[in-house]
This record gives C-alpha cells, structure tokens and sequence, in this order.
C-alpha cells in the first residue's frame, strides 16, 4: 500500500534538516582567538566596553563580554560552575560576590594593587577585588517637589512626609545590591537597632509606589515625573541628570550607605593567566583614572586615583559610610527576609 | 494485511508496523521531545530534590505553602483566567470581523497588519506604552485627563498589557478556522428561516469551539508563562508566580525554591489541557468533505451588529497603533520626556554596537522557524490522525515547555546543556531547540483544531486509492492544514524575534539577542536605542509574516501540485 521512495525521500529531509543547526554548532565553537577572554559584566555596556576597550589597547588582550544584572550573572555562574564559560566576572556591588563566595565559585586571587587596599575594598582572602566604590544619593523630580512645595530632602524623616505618598521608587531587596545597601544604610542610621531600623521601613512603605528589580530601574520614572523620587546609585543618579531630566540629588543628613564594585575570578577559568592580567588592570589606577574621561561616576576604590572634580563637589561635605562586609554578610540573608515579610508583604 | 484496528482506529489510519514513513516519524519527535523536553526537566527537577547527594524534599513544602506565594498562585490563575477570557472574545471578534464581515480587501489587511504589532515586539515594550500613557504623568492620565496620582501597577493594568499582547495569537487561531467553516452550511441554514443570530448560535458557534477552546488554552498559557509584563506593571500588590519564581531565583539565588514555584504553574496548565481535551474530543466538528473554492462568504451579521464589532475592533486597533506611534516617536528623540529634539542616532547606535545582536537574532530565527513550522504540524497530525504508543503522552509532553514559565525552561536547559554528555551552551542550537520546542506547539494546537473540521474519509479515500502515507500527507493532508502550517510558522518566527524569558539564561559569548539588547537598554535608560531596536523588530517581522501571507495566498489559488513543490516535496 505504500511507496517505498516516498519515506526514504522524507527520512533524508529530515536528516537533512537536522544538520543544519549541527553546522551552526561547529562554526561557533571554531571562532576562538588566541589572545582572548571572556567575561560576565554586571556594568552596563556603555561602561564596561569602553573600559575593555583600554583594556585591549593596553595589553592586547581582547576581552569577549555579556552584560547580566547581579542577579542573573551570579545565577548563571553557579549554574556554570562544573563548566565554566567564562574567566572573569567584572562589576557589581560586592555583596553580589560574598554571594557566590558561600557557592565557591570564584578562584582567590591577590593582584599587586591589593595590598594598597583599605580592607573594606577587598575579601581578606582575595576572592574578590574592589575596582570602585558607589555612594547612594536621593534623587528627586524638581516639578514634583516644586509641585508640593518642598525642598530636595536632607533628612531620611523627609521621605516620610505624607506628600510623598505613593511617589517613591526603590528597588527590592530580592534582586538589587542598591536595596541591600540601602537597608544596610538604614540599620547604621539608625545604630543597628534592626527594631527601629524596621519601624523606620514600614512608615516609609505607604510613600513607595513600585519596589523595582534593578537598582536603576526607578531612575527613568523619576526623571519623567512619573514618581516623585528615590534611593539610588550615585551613577544612576549623575547618569540620569546627564540625560537631560529634571532632577536633583542630595543626602541625608544623617548619613548615607557607600558600596563597593567587584571583580573576581572564576574557578576553573579556561584563560586563568588572562583573567589574572584583567583583574591586575582593572584593581590599578591604570583603569580607574579612565572612569572621568568616560563620565562614569563611580568613586575608584584605589587610593592614588585623584576623584574627578565635579564628583568631587558633589561629594563634598556628605557624610558617607561603609557598609560592614563582614556585618553585611552573616546578616544579610536574615534581614533581607525580615524585610519581605515586615516592609515588602506585610 | 490483517487488521484488528476498530472501526474507528480504521479510519485513523494504519499501525506503525507496517507504515515506516509513520515509525521514523515517530521515533524522531520523541528523539527531540526526550532530549529537548523531558530531559532538561529531569535534570532541573534532580537538582531540586537531590540535596547534597540525598533525596530531600525539606524546604520546598515550605515554599508553597508560604501565604505570599499562595497568594502569588492565586493571582496568577485569576490572571490568566481573565487574559484567555478576554483575549479569546476580543480575538473572536476580529476573527468573525475579518472572515464575515465582507469588509473590503484593504480593511482586512490593515486590521492583519495592527493586530499583529503586539505580538512582534516584546512584551514589555506594551508595558512601558502603558507607564508613559497612564502613569501618575501619563499622556492621557495626566497629559490629557489632568488626573493627579494616577496608579498604573497592578491588576487592571498587567491584564490590559497581556490581553492586548496576547489576543493576537487568538485571533490567528480563530481565523483559519472560522475561513474553513463551510458558509454554504451557514447559507442553508439562513434559507431555512433560522435569524442571523441563530444561525450564528447553533451553527458557527459550535463550529468554531474547537477553535476558542485552543485559543482560550494558548492564552491562559501564555499569561501564566508570562513574567516580563507583572514584572513591569503588576507592581508589589499584586505578585504572580512567574515573577515570583525568577526573583527567587534571579535575586535570592534559589534554584530549588523557584523551581519548585514553577513547577507549581505547571498544575493549572495541565488541569486546563486535560478539560479542553476531553470537552473538545466529545464533540463532532466534522463540517466538510473537503472545502469548496470560490463560494461566497455568509453574510452573518446585520448592519448594526457589524458596525458595533467595527468599532470594539477600530478602538481596540486605534489603542495598539497609538502605543506603537509613542515608540516611533521615542526611537527618533534624542531622549523622550526630556529633549525631543529629532535624532537618527539611536540607529546608528544599533546598526554599529548592535550589529552583532541583530546579526544573531536573524541566523536564529532563520533556523528555528522552519523547524518549528514543521515540528507542529508533524506532531499536530500524528496526533490527531494516526493511531500509534504514546499519542496521548506525545500531545502532553509536546505541551510542557509552552506551558511552563520560560525562566523555567532556561535555567533547565542551562543545567542540563552545561555539562557532559551533551554540552550546548554557548551554541545557536540551544536557543533554537528552545525556541522550537516552546513555540511550535502553537502550530500543533492550530493544525489539531483544523483537523478536527476536516473529515478524516478525504484521506481515507486517497490511501483507498493506493496512495502511502507519506504521500497521503503530502498532497490531501498539508494542503487543508496549511494554513495552521503558516500559523505556526509565523509565531515561531515571530518568538524567535521577539522572547526573552527563556533565552535569557542561554544567550552566551557567542550568541545574544537583539530582545536582551532592549531589555539592557532599557535598565541603562536608554529609551532611545531600546525604541530604535523594537521599530527595527517590527519592521523585519512585518515583511517576513508579510512574506508567508503571500505564500499561503499563493497555495490556495492554483492547488496542491504548487503546494507540494513549495514545501519541498
């Protein structure tokens, strides 16, 4: 009943169907220069190409990069680690990177600039580095607060003022290092009284119109006036202003959290010499006098590079401090529940 | 050649002994579906159970019965109740519109051409449309109602978002059918004395319910699969479990609990699969012998029924070009709400930084479209047409990566494609088995539904005529379900071009996708390349479907000899 050139004639299709995504595996797995190693960026692009690019003009290493958020680079690393693409993870805060320590999935590395270090810029061990170092700002939407007859808040009791009802973005804890640092911030206002640190959250929580995934991701809305402020990054903040909207930044009084910017190597890294050659540039002034020629806002995390002027100003006479990575960390997971179960769900 | 095959099992067609083109087959897709769907899985699901070499359920019964997450649950099967509800009668109504509606040739295909919009550019790009225009400064909430503090976030808003996304692939389910249903029957009926709307009632209606119950199923799928939408708009009110699940794993770094959150969404999937089946299957939709060429279409509906579907669809279509005007507009100002100075250079920036990313979206979508295409239909009409093991089970697991959240399926395949024996990471193939196998089964969904219309005694009387089965198909089957074929198609080029929540985990050094690239641009806060990206998206995808919409005009006209030739055969 049935035709025998007919199915032979189908099975070969269909064979030949299977093959072609085959091939496209073969020619991806051929391009692989010598001189070249890959890379998980959690800095933007337009950061961290500019950046690989001096890399490259210095030393003639070519640096291959995806961009992830903290979350999805660390996410994938652990998924990663039996075989890992990648040779370096580069920026983030570094809470993101006590993170993967506990997964062990980074490589300790010391480079010569460790030494030179204040402590808070490294892991005791070397298991991250820092390369910068991120102050948080407020920023508000100027024909917002003109709007409601205030002034650009100086005082965390300013963000609770009942004018500011559901007008705040900030990011949540469960996926952003700027929520984490920002809670941080709150528990050293308010001398790590977690009780009065958390009564503080809940009475900002009726002003908190969207807790969002990045850090920044409230940025956009509070430059078109679609929120009326927010707790962001100094770079979100500059970079936002930059843009052209209409926004101030300033601090509170009291004082307000710093974070610092990563990098590590990965365990197991196919290029281990490479990534070592890139974390000794990027932790060295060599990369980090490159941050104000790019206009990237980030304080350098090594002490001989100079704070370029404007940021300088900026940063003048703001009561800044860090937060306490060994603090941060046995406490973080702790206090990021809490904060889903009292401020986020309550 | 003895057969103990029923009566009905007759008419379904021979066994697999003594049909090789149909063993082969076979024992192909379930290659496929064991290692691109079932063993991902497997692997995902040993590494939530298995704890530190043992067994362990400990911790995830936690995770699902904590209130927030039941609440997230609930949320989500209200979500997506409403999204198929919504999105299947808007869709329904463009369908009937467009098929019955003797509307003139340029209305149908401006309808075709809007209708599509959302469907080809990714779902947050609807979400950010909706912030701009109702946001507390909204164009329209603030900009044009002069309304102060107007809340966007929530559940009114991410249904909105989603019914508008997703009502599109409604719409290309309902239509083929709602084309295939003979009008000649709906003609007799009216002769007979029967109201339009009875005639609609007891005749199109039921006609079509294969059809809507598809359609309702594709889109409570997609919603509850859905996380960039509530992860834009459903704000912190109103958690969904998609979103839950990726912040548990993306931000809490807990693999375990949310893919147990996941698997969780799978539950409703499956009870909403097996009562559609089991509703569809017991009816009959036999409607033709075949489907006559050249007769005039029923007129089914009076002037003013048809002048108040024009204008739910004309509101409908007017609010979709108005979105996708706002993102026109946004890709060619230097920065939208600040300076609208007019640029070119948020394309520049894509064709030069993004060259690579638009590069790579095209070589996938190139691979994975024809694959899928075929993939649904082969599945599609093994399924509904032939007897063999395990169709039933074939139907089910072909189903599981469309139903399951794409975070899900991407964390899967990073697990299970990362280490010996089969490593694929860093590959094309890993996006395009991915997008194969969670995109084809809309095709395999739209050739079941035409399938059901089609009598199976066509086919029968082809292999009565000496005809294999392999030719059978080729010549009486593929030409009547063609038009599934192109739906298909089209939507797994259009995901191909357009998905991320999967595809995300498994872009590599290698490969990226132009949707990443958007979805980056827009946490930088560059609007401006991430709207440059979206119109570049729309563009390419509105001539490729606009292609296939030539391609299954050029079917139709001169039969299934052409047929035969275009797909190879």
């Amino acid at each position: 009943m049935m035709n025998r050139h007919d199915w032979r004639a189908r099975v070969a299709r269909a064979l030949a169907l299977l093959a072609v995504p085959a091939l496209a595996l073969a020619a991806t797995s051929a391009a692989r220069a010598a001189d070249t190693l890959n890379a998980y960026s959690i800095w933007p692009e337009n950061w961290a190409r500019p950046m690989f690019e001096e890399f490259e003009k210095a030393t003639g290493v070519k640096v291959n990069f995806v961009r992830f958020s903290s979350g999805e680079a660390l996410a994938r690393v652990i998924a990663e680690k039996n075989n890992p693409r990648v040779d370096v993870l580069f920026g983030g805060p570094v809470e993101t990177f006590a993170a993967g320590i506990a997964e062990g999935v980074f490589e300790p590395y010391k480079s010569p600039s460790f030494a030179r270090l204040p402590a808070r810029m490294k892991q005791a061990d070397g298991q991250w580095t820092a390369i910068a170092d991120d102050p948080l700002v407020f920023m508000t939407n100027d024909k917002f607060v003109k709007e409601h007859g205030l002034k650009a808040p100086a005082s965390w009791d300013d963000l609770l003022n009942p004018a500011y009802k559901d007008s705040l973005q900030m990011a949540d804890a469960r996926t952003s290092g700027t929520a984490v640092t920002r809670i941080f911030s709150i528990l050293e206002v308010n001398g790590r009284d977690e009780n009065k640190a958390f009564a503080y959250m809940k009475k900002l929580r009726p002003n908190v119109q969207l807790y969002t995934k990045s850090g920044g991701g409230g940025t956009l809305p509070v430059g078109l006036g679609q929120a009326g402020g927010g707790i962001f990054f100094i770079v979100d903040a500059l970079d936002t202003k930059a843009k052209g909207y209409e926004v101030t930044i300033s601090f509170p009084k009291e004082g307000i959290g710093t974070a610092g910017e990563g990098i590590a190597l990965i365990k197991g890294a196919k290029n281990p010499e490479l990534g070592k050659k890139l974390i000794d540039w990027a932790t060295s002034p060599a990369m980090q006098s490159n941050f104000a020629k790019y206009k990237i806002n980030f304080v350098p995390a090594h002490p001989d590079v100079a704070l370029e002027p404007s940021l300088a100003a900026i940063l003048k006479d703001v009561k800044l401090f860090p937060i306490d990575a060994d603090y941060a960390g046995a406490n973080r997971k702790r206090i990021v529940d809490r904060w889903i179960a009292e401020v986020l769900n309550p | 050649m003895a057969s103990k095959a029923s009566a009905g099992a007759r008419a379904a067609g021979a066994g697999l002994a003594r049909d090789p083109a149909l063993a082969v087959t076979v024992v192909l897709l379930w290659a496929g579906l064991a290692l691109f769907v079932v063993y991902p899985l497997a692997m995902l699901f040993a590494r939530i159970v298995v704890d530190q070499g043992h067994v362990s359920l400990a911790g995830l019964g936690g995770i699902l019965t904590d209130r927030h997450q039941v609440r997230a649950f609930g949320n989500s099967l209200l979500l997506g109740a409403l999204v198929g509800l919504i999105g299947t009668v808007v869709g329904f109504a463009f369908a009937f519109v467009a098929a019955r509606g003797r509307l003139p040739l340029w209305l149908v295909a401006t309808i075709d051409a809007s209708v599509l919009l959302p469907l080809i550019s990714p779902p947050f790009t609807t979400a950010i449309a909706m912030i701009f225009s109702f946001g507390p400064r909204g164009l329209v909430t603030y900009g044009l109602l002069g309304v102060k503090g107007f809340s966007v976030y929530g559940l009114w808003s991410t249904l909105l978002s989603e019914a508008l996304t997703y009502f599109p692939i409604a719409y290309l389910t309902l239509r083929p059918i709602l084309a295939a249903i003979d009008s000649n029957v709906e003609g007799m009926a009216r002769s007979l004395g029967a109201s339009r709307w009875r005639v609609f009632r007891t005749v199109t209606l039921p006609l079509a319910i294969p059809g809507i119950a598809n359609a309702f199923l594709l889109l409570f799928a997609a919603s509850l699969a859905d996380f960039a939408t509530p992860l834009i708009l459903a704000g912190n009110a109103f958690p969904v479990l998609p979103t839950q699940a990726y912040l548990q794993i993306t931000g809490m770094f807990d693999l375990r609990g949310g893919a147990a959150l996941s698997f969780a969404l799978l539950v409703p999937a499956l009870i909403v699969f097996v009562l559609q089946r089991y509703w569809v299957s017991r009816r009959q939709y036999v409607t033709v012998t075949g489907k006559g060429a050249g007769q005039t279409p029923f007129d089914s509906m009076t002037p003013g029924v048809r002048a108040a579907l024009l204008a739910v669809c004309g509101g409908v279509t007017l609010l979709i070009v108005y979105f996708y005007a706002l993102l026109l507009y946004a890709s060619l100002v230097v920065a939208l709400g600040a300076n609208h100075a007019f640029t070119l250079a948020h394309y520049r920036t894509i064709f030069t930084d993004g060259a690579k990313a638009i590069r790579d979206t095209l070589t996938i979508a190139a691979l994975a479209t024809p694959l899928g295409g075929l993939y649904g239909i082969a599945v599609g009409y093994l399924v509904a047409r032939k007897r063999f093991p395990g169709r039933r089970t074939m139907e089910l697991v072909s189903m599981i990566d469309y139903a399951l959240p794409g975070t899900i399926v991407g964390i899967a395949y990073l697990i299970a494609f990362n280490d010996p024996p089969l490593v694929l990471t860093g590959t094309a193939l890993i996006i395009v088995a991915c997008y194969v196998f969670r995109y084809g089964p809309t095709g395999i969904r739209a050739t079941i539904a035409l399938l059901a219309q089609i009598d199976p005694s066509l086919e029968e009387a082809s292999r009565g005529l000496g005809a294999g089965s392999a030719t059978t198909f080729r010549r009486v089957t593929l030409p009547l379900i063609a038009p599934a074929f192109f739906a298909g198609l089209g939507v797994v080029f259009i995901r191909s071009m357009t998905a991320i929540s999967a595809t995300i985990f498994l872009i590599s050094i290698g490969w990226t996708l132009i949707t990443v690239k958007i979805l980056e641009n827009i946490t930088e806060l560059s609007l401006g390349p991430a709207a440059a990206f979206s119109v570049f998206v729309v563009a390419i995808v509105f001539v490729v479907t606009g292609a296939i919409a030539r391609a299954v005009r050029l079917f139709r006209a001169p039969g299934a000899t052409q047929v035969a030739s275009l797909l190879g055969g």
